[in-house]
């Protein structure tokens, strides 16, 4: 990033604090207490759902048995990650409140149009991952790619996850890398194995509690120290760091300059549409959460009331990115500090939480890194062992089968994830540039399952290599971008704003090759089409309620409505 | 169905379900931790360590107090809307079901 928000000593306790090195904690036996209490009730919970998982479907799916409100922050929480609380803030921090963009344009939308548009599809189809709809809808070809695409990255970014765990926990708690990885890798090979996904939800459900109760004491203290919310705009105000406070300032046509470097129709087709929508559709990792909720109602209002938490979780991530840049601006800024962006949380741990509320955020940190590896892994085991391993190599085999194949491929899942993290040790470069490449999956995923459930034309061969070129077009951006930066000449202005173009091309090339090679090829009859595209054969969605699914706050359709309701008022104070 | 029509076995079966509710075990960590913070808080109280950290908030004992309503709240609504039996029953009937399901073939 280009500017430096310049840093300023609110009180000299505070600038001899962040003088201190790195980001290492100070715990005490009451800290590691909780941690421990905490990694007793994980394993615990591993033992509670064993109890319950009597077939398969019970351990890839939780037997379609859980109510929306878990499921419902199980969905937001698979997503809140240790990665992302600490990318977030560190995006705070760096690009101040146009983060927001990521969670109200890039994230809400895409879980309201899940809710209400997609999910009677996948769940009235009665499909056991989003490969499988891939299948139904376009046949084996394209089914093959999509699963394999999805297991290899998936255990793949799991092994990264755990590696840029093993750094931060190193950095907080001076444990070594490789113990830290081996620990938060048992645990989560324990309770997976376990339990399967109800063991991941519960422990996802835990954990976005936990958490909350670490970030927002942080807050609650970070605001005071910077003498509250004027206090904070003031002294951003009074740096350089001004456009920290706004959303849209800067994002017109000729005039970007804002920090993401991208003008507003990039940020609202790129960010908003396609990369979101990508995600928070297609991505199984989520989906998988609303698949097993109970009946159809539970699944619709799945990601519809995991969208209220996301709307408010920026604002105790992102403002804690505020306030490091106001405290810490020039420590965050200089390479040489031994703090960078991504410790900003850590950083204001240190700097402000006392013994006691410190080691429920440092459990919460904890549980959300091994939250979002579980989440990686539950949804691993279920590709693979259904998606490959039933359809293509052992199929018609009893149920107890599959159930014992899915629990050792998580023991292998998670050994290739270890594996993973030792090679990411020792090659980051090469890392960053994979989690880069995989996150280019799921945009053209989106653009052959929109085509596909809009356009009943759309044949195999045309889902086929629409996805396939759709994977390709960005990952040659890509390689363009970063020669052009290696020359010196770069053709996008920032990483992101090239994620941004990259993800739009991609979509474009999903559109214009699935077009053409369908018209060019055979459809699917459309007797075989029922319920898998829009206006073939008809979806009831209220067929499954029991009592209680028609109280009016229970609408999909007012849920939906409320949280877009959301994304536009909490834009308003930021513009 | 009423929970009047459930057989013993059914009745064991729901009330070995709801004592591992989340929202119980959810409840029961808040309370612990917010014991655990809230002692903390209260041994320590007007430690300067504490204050000079925060500017002046007693962090600890408004966490500890926090999470320990919200403990208890996790209780009382598990108490005041326990998982219908007939949820319960009708998910441990499904087994077979399931497992064809699991056996599934699409193509």
């Amino acid at each position: 990033m280009a500017f430096a928000p310049a840093a300023l000593a609110l009180s000299p306790a505070g600038a001899i604090r962040a003088a201190t090195q790195g980001i290492r904690l100070d715990l005490t036996w009451v800290d590691y207490l909780m941690l421990l209490i905490y990694f007793g009730v994980v394993i615990g919970i591993g033992f509670i759902a064993r109890k319950r998982v009597k077939s398969s479907m019970d351990f890839f799916l939780s037997g379609r048995s859980m109510p929306a409100w878990i499921t419902g922050l199980a969905f937001v929480s698979a997503n809140l990650g240790a990665t992302e609380i600490l990318g977030m803030a560190a995006n705070g921090a760096q690009i101040g409140m146009a983060t927001l963009h990521y969670y109200l344009i890039g994230a809400v939308p895409a879980m309201v149009f899940l809710g209400l548009v997609m999910m009677p599809f996948y769940y009235a189809s009665k499909v056991r991952s989003v490969p499988e709809f891939m299948l139904r809808r376009f046949g084996k070809a394209p089914h093959l790619v999509n699963s394999l695409a999805f297991a290899v990255s998936n255990v793949l970014i799991a092994g990264i996850n755990l590696f840029a765990m093993a750094i931060v926990i190193e950095a907080m708690l001076g444990w070594s890398q490789w113990l830290a990885i081996l620990v938060s890798a048992a645990f989560v090979l324990v309770y997976i194995t376990l339990g399967g996904l109800s063991s991941a939800i519960y422990n996802e459900v835990m954990q976005f509690f936990v958490i909350i109760a670490g970030l927002v004491p942080l807050t609650i203290v970070g605001l005071n120290r910077v003498h509250g919310w004027s206090g904070l705009v003031d002294a951003l105000n009074k740096t350089e760091s001004a456009e920290l406070l706004h959303t849209w300032v800067g994002t017109g046509f000729g005039d970007e300059s804002n920090p993401i470097g991208a003008n507003w129709l990039a940020i609202v087709l790129g960010l908003g549409f396609v990369l979101s929508f990508g995600y928070w559709t297609t991505n199984f990792t989520e989906v998988q959460r609303a698949f097993s909720a109970k009946n159809m109602s539970a699944a619709r209002r799945t990601p519809l009331i995991g969208a209220f938490p996301k709307l408010l979780i920026p604002f105790i991530v992102v403002i804690p990115g505020l306030i490091g840049a106001a405290t810490i601006g020039n420590l965050l800024a200089d390479p040489d500090s031994g703090v960078t962006y991504n410790e900003v949380i850590p950083k204001l741990m240190q700097m402000y939480l006392p013994t006691g509320v410190l080691g429920i955020a440092v459990t919460g940190l904890m549980a959300s890194f091994m939250a979002g590896m579980a989440a990686n892994v539950s949804s691993f085991n279920t590709v693979f062992t259904w998606d490959i391993w039933q359809r293509y190599i052992k199929k018609d085999m009893p149920d107890e089968h599959y159930l014992k194949v899915g629990r050792w491929v998580t023991v292998v899942g998670v050994l290739i994830g270890v594996g993973t993290a030792f090679i990411a040790a020792g090659a980051q470069n090469i890392m960053t540039y994979m989690q880069t490449l995989f996150s280019f999956f799921n945009a053209p995923l989106f653009g052959v399952f929109i085509l596909g459930l809009l356009w009943k034309r759309m044949s195999s061969a045309g889902a086929l290599w629409a996805y396939i070129a759709g994977i390709i077009a960005p990952t040659v951006v890509f390689i363009a971008y970063q020669v052009s930066v290696a020359n010196g000449d770069p053709i996008f202005a920032t990483a992101t704003s090239e994620t941004l173009y990259g993800a739009m091309i991609s979509f474009g090339t999903v559109l214009v090759v699935g077009v053409v090679i369908s018209l060019l090829t055979k459809a699917k009859p459309v007797g075989e089409l029922k319920g898998l595209v829009y206006g073939v054969g008809k979806i009831d969605v209220t067929q499954d309620h029991v009592a209680g699914d028609t109280k009016w706050y229970r609408s999909p359709a007012l849920l939906g409505t409320v949280a877009l309701a959301g994304c536009v008022a909490l834009y308003l104070p930021f513009l | 169905m009423s929970e009047k029509n459930l057989t013993s076995e059914q009745e064991a079966l729901v009330k070995s379900t709801r004592r591992f509710d989340l929202r119980r075990i959810l409840g029961a960590l808040f309370v612990v931790y917010g014991l655990i913070v809230g002692i903390t808080g209260f041994v320590t109280v007007g430690s300067t360590d504490e204050l000079e950290r925060t500017g002046g908030i007693a962090i600890n004992l408004w966490t500890g107090g926090a999470m320990l309503v919200v403990g208890i709240l996790f209780f009382v609504w598990d108490r005041l809307s326990p998982v219908p039996a007939e949820d319960i029953v009708k998910s441990d009937e499904q087994v077979e079901a399931e497992r064809a399901e699991g056996e599934a073939k699409v193509d």
